[in-house]
């Protein structure tokens, strides 16, 4: 009887392949990155290597001895206090707690403090309290502390913000309407985040993490990118980490251009550019997870898009690992057999520099 | 006389430039050598297929897919007065689209009742935070085959299984296909709520419908 591993569908559910079958869904995977992508696929070493990591019997598995990576977090100390259906698992503790936990406890090697809303948006009424935060918690940590929160443009059309809903007008099809909605939410977008960021800084914030970048799309993406040029100019030290939404910037506007390059469209290995280009230190990659699709295929494809994403990087690559991204299955409390494997593939084949 | 596979390839690429005049000029064309519903079928639905494609493939965005389903409603529009008694109000199926209470996601949805009706479902998309029972309602107003529900956010998710419920509980869920997208929805989802279909992205969804309906 032919032996057959354990692995996942995207969605989390349980499957048993034949290793013929896994090395196949990860050819195929593989191709479907470097087809979208216009990059190469995967080599037969390394397909080899990836199909040995996910057919290992261990329940977790780990790195090589002298391979390990820095580890960080986003969305603050939600993990630990949300409570709310949105990824915590409902601990009553404080920031404070929740960051010095995550040092002493977890093994961080970096933390960000955010708002329960973790968007910048929302932070401007409270930006005093989120200062005294971040100097308490900075009193109380070494590893470096970043302010995190999400750029989410969209919270400043209606209902949420002044500007006319793009998708509303797009439906109208007023689409040069839409697009100067895009521009000023972006320009607007731009300034809050310097403003947030400003103050943040100057509590002793060690940088920012921009957190899901580009999920209103290529506007999105304009405005952390003006945001991140001008915090470079104004706080040369600090510490600018850009983390995306997902794999492909999604042309919302489809013309804006940042440094010359048409922002609608581009994958890791291109938005990585651009990233270091605005001044950043480190650039977060994703990679989306199809839950119609085994985890062969989908880490074969995560590797083959960040690895093209690493040896284009002018900066470091922290690899977005977590629910429905680097090839880990769309479920809120992510499996642990699927979470370590596709981080040892992260880490030994598409090489990146931290998760 | 003019090659008839050049006719609708000038159509369907008169689409994908996503430009109305193009697209008119290129129908009043085919028009005089072939009949309407072939350059509906095999000239102006294949180049907005190829457009959701393209979309998906990241070489065509947002903007063009707009202007594309606006020139193809045009291109429809011209050629509307020579068909068929009967084809003019021929649709594949009936559809009832939108998102869920709660939830103010509505681009995704958008995009999916843009392909839908450029593939010729009739669609009746009710935007964003839809009250679980105006899908009902509209369904029945419109006698729909199908309701399409998107959620965007896992908080959200539910309200797919209570519309699901609620079409039970009115007797109407033996005569209506639903079916759920949205970034935490997944097949498995799907299968646990009872829905007829998952569908990862905008052209899966029209393939799908044409499976359970036609």
């Amino acid at each position: 009887m032919t032996t057959e591993y354990v692995l996942r569908m995207g969605d989390g559910k349980r499957i048993y392949l034949t290793k013929e079958k896994i090395l196949s869904e990860i050819e195929d995977g593989s191709a479907n990155a470097a087809d979208l992508g216009e990059i190469p696929d995967l080599s037969a070493d390394e397909i080899d290597k990836l199909a040995e990591i996910l057919m290992m019997p261990g329940k977790s598995v780990s790195v090589e001895q002298g391979m390990e990576v820095p580890v960080t977090h986003d969305i603050g100390t939600i993990r630990l206090d949300g409570d709310q259906g949105n990824s915590g698992v409902g601990i009553p503790s404080s920031r404070l707690v929740g960051c010095m936990t995550h040092e002493r406890a977890f093994g961080a090697d970096t933390m960000e403090l955010g708002h329960i809303d973790y968007s910048f948006k929302p932070v401007k009424p409270v930006v005093s309290n989120e200062c005294q935060a971040m100097e308490v918690c900075q009193q109380n940590m070494i590893i470096p502390l970043f302010y995190g929160a999400m750029p989410n443009m969209g919270l400043y059309y209606t209902p949420d913000g002044p500007f006319e809903n793009p998708g509303d007008l797009m439906k109208l099809f007023k689409i040069d309407k839409a697009r100067g909605s895009m521009e000023h939410a972006a320009e607007h977008l731009t300034r809050d985040m310097v403003w947030v960021m400003q103050k943040l800084f100057a509590s002793g914030a060690d940088g920012v993490n921009f957190d899901t970048t580009a999920a209103a799309g290529d506007a999105d993406m304009y405005g952390t990118l003006r945001a991140v040029e001008i915090l470079r100019t104004q706080f040369p030290d600090m510490y600018i980490e850009v983390g995306m939404a997902g794999e492909m910037v999604l042309g919302m506007h489809g013309e804006l251009e940042y440094d010359e390059v048409r922002l609608a469209g581009l994958w890791p290995h291109e938005q990585a550019l651009l990233v270091a280009k605005a001044g950043a230190n480190v650039f977060g990659p994703v990679c989306n997870t199809n839950t119609s699709k085994t985890s062969a295929w989908n880490l074969a494809r995560a590797v083959t898009f960040i690895r093209a994403a690493v040896e284009a990087s002018p900066i470091p690559c922290h690899v977005n690992m977590g629910m429905g991204v680097g090839g880990i299955p769309m479920l809120e409390t992510p499996p642990i057999d699927a979470v370590t494997r596709a981080s040892k593939a992260m880490v030994e084949i598409a090489g990146v520099d931290g998760i | 006389m003019a090659d008839t596979e050049a006719l609708l390839n000038e159509v369907a690429n008169a689409v994908i430039s996503c430009k109305k005049d193009k697209v008119l000029e290129a129908v009043e064309k085919a028009k005089t050598e072939l009949p309407p519903e072939e350059i509906i079928e095999k000239g102006l639905s294949a180049g907005m297929n190829q457009v959701g494609v393209l979309f998906e493939r990241g070489k065509l965005f947002l903007p063009h897919v707009m202007m594309a389903a606006d020139a193809m409603t045009a291109g429809v529009k011209l050629l509307e007065a020579d068909l068929p008694a009967g084809e003019k109000s021929k649709k594949l199926g009936v559809v009832v689209n939108g998102t869920v209470e709660g939830d103010v996601h509505d681009i995704g949805k958008s995009i999916v009742s843009t392909l839908l009706q450029s593939a010729g479902f009739e669609v009746y998309d009710l935007g964003r935070d839809v009250p679980i029972r105006n899908f009902i309602e509209k369904a029945k107003e419109v006698n729909a085959g199908m309701i399409g529900i998107s959620a965007l956010m896992t908080t959200t998710l539910q309200g797919q299984r209570e519309v699901i419920d609620l079409l039970k509980e009115e007797g109407m869920r033996g005569k209506i296909k639903v079916m759920v997208g949205g970034a935490p929805a997944t097949q498995a989802w799907a299968e646990k709520i009872g829905a007829d279909c998952y569908a990862e992205n905008a052209s899966e969804a029209v393939a799908k419908a044409k499976e359970l309906l036609l």
